[in-house]
């Protein structure tokens, strides 16, 4: 104790003069208007900052939660994309003209899911029985022939594709009308095969081979793909390699082709059967 | 002792009563605000203890403060000019020290020593004076021209106010 008062009075001078000074400057910032603002504001400015470093802090602390709170909404809102939903457009343009009564109906579907690489390679499309999908069905893609529909759900279409070794398409060179069958021999998605084209046929390398329209639901003169190779096998016929004009691998949007007089010509053949 | 107490009493209120009728109604062109009144701070006696130095300075500041309406801003001025004087005292004392008879005026001391020691102090109590009025550095210099004009012009006043009362 008494060394602090000895203490204060060796400081007397120096504690005097800031007591003052502390008294002038609680009347200065107290009694007028400019000093006090200009006080309030520096000072807020000043908390300001340092309350901003700690909330930068804090954030920085809880970055976890609100990376979890944010995934989560992204899971929602992803959840109302329009993505994810099936269309249920299901209208359907009918030309009405009495000159012509429309032959194919075709309807645009998207590629949801397709392989290249295997014997039996299937397509899977977003339209269904609910968009009056039916099995046999052809679909074409904006290049040339896709495969055929082979069954059908309420939503989904599976097809049956031109890569597969189940299918097969009679067809017919442009130039000269010649039937054949297309098939596919399992070996590479961009060639398939085509057989039954008698020898004698003088053929060119680029010809363009397109569907006759016989005996599958494809309309005529759809487009398979151009000569790209042919020879001579043992026999009357030609081995005619051709080159698909579709491309399988970038195949995102077809078309479904829809037979509105098949039923008509089925019944009609049907009938001659029975003579 | 009774008659200096009186002779800084006297002078106190006279000085004040100066600056607050006439000095703070003298203000030539914003830029020469004379403060005479510190002239009280440096005609303090030399054997003035240095707490009762501070609080002279204190309420020197305060009444001019009350008068013009200014809290605080003469007041720290003056307390500031007050703590620097003991010091500047010891720096510029003459070998053979402080006699007690003698008063910081031209009539005791050669113009050298007026000259160091009424215009530091006075520039220390402008420079004070006039940073916290404006209270801001965005116009440092031209704030910093106001203190040089004006301290020159308060020591010019000083040096007069000499000549007049303490004659040779």
């Amino acid at each position: 104790m008494r060394n602090l008062l000895k203490l204060l009075y060796a400081y007397h001078f120096l504690l005097l003069f800031i007591a003052l000074e502390i008294i002038c400057a609680i009347f200065l910032f107290r009694y007028n208007n400019y000093h006090s603002a200009s006080f309030a504001s520096t000072s807020k400015a000043i908390s300001g900052t340092f309350y901003k470093q700690v909330t930068d802090f804090r954030v920085y602390l809880s970055l976890r939660e609100t990376n979890d709170a944010l995934a989560k909404e992204n899971a929602l809102l992803r959840n109302y994309l329009k993505n994810n939903y099936n269309t249920f457009d299901t209208t359907r343009i009918h030309v009405r003209d009495s000159a012509f009564s429309q032959l194919y109906h075709y309807q645009e579907a998207k590629v949801i899911n397709n392989s290249v690489n295997k014997q039996y390679n299937y397509i899977t499309l977003n339209k269904g029985k609910n968009h009056g999908i039916k099995p046999d069905m052809a679909v074409i893609g904006p290049n040339g022939i896709v495969g055929v529909v082979d069954g059908v759900s309420e939503n989904f279409a599976n097809v049956v594709s031109l890569l597969n070794l189940k299918f097969k398409v009679s067809a017919k060179l442009k130039k000269h009308n010649y039937l054949g069958s297309v098939i596919w021999e399992g070996k590479d998605y961009e060639y398939c095969t085509l057989n039954d084209i008698p020898q004698h046929v003088v053929l060119q390398k680029g010809d363009t081979v397109v569907t006759t329209g016989f005996s599958e639901s494809f309309p005529e003169g759809e487009v398979i793909g151009t000569v790209e190779d042919f020879n001579m096998k043992d026999g009357n016929f030609y081995h005619i390699d051709i080159k698909i004009s579709t491309v399988f691998k970038s195949l995102q949007y077809v078309s479904i082709v829809e037979d509105l007089k098949k039923s008509e010509e089925i019944q009609l053949e049907k009938l001659k059967e029975n003579d | 002792m009774i008659r200096a107490i009186n002779g800084v009493v006297i002078r106190f209120f006279f000085l004040v009563l100066l600056q607050v009728l006439v000095l703070n109604n003298i203000q030539w062109s914003g830029y020469l605000n004379p403060y005479l009144y510190v002239w009280f701070i440096l005609m303090l006696p030399f054997e003035t203890p240095n707490w009762l130095l501070l609080v002279f300075s204190f309420i020197l500041g305060f009444s001019i403060d009350a008068f013009s309406n200014t809290w605080g801003m003469h007041s720290a001025a003056c307390v500031l000019m007050g703590f620097v004087r003991p010091y500047l005292l010891k720096i510029i004392a003459p070998r053979e020290g402080y006699d007690t008879s003698v008063q910081p005026v031209l009539r005791d001391f050669n113009l050298e020593w007026i000259i160091k020691y009424s215009l530091i102090l006075i520039f220390i109590h402008h420079f004070a004076l006039f940073y916290i009025e404006v209270f801001k550095f965005s116009m440092f210099f031209h704030t910093l021209l106001r203190v040089i004009i004006s301290s020159l012009f308060t020591f010019v006043l000083v040096i007069i106010s000499q000549f007049i009362i303490y004659r040779r």
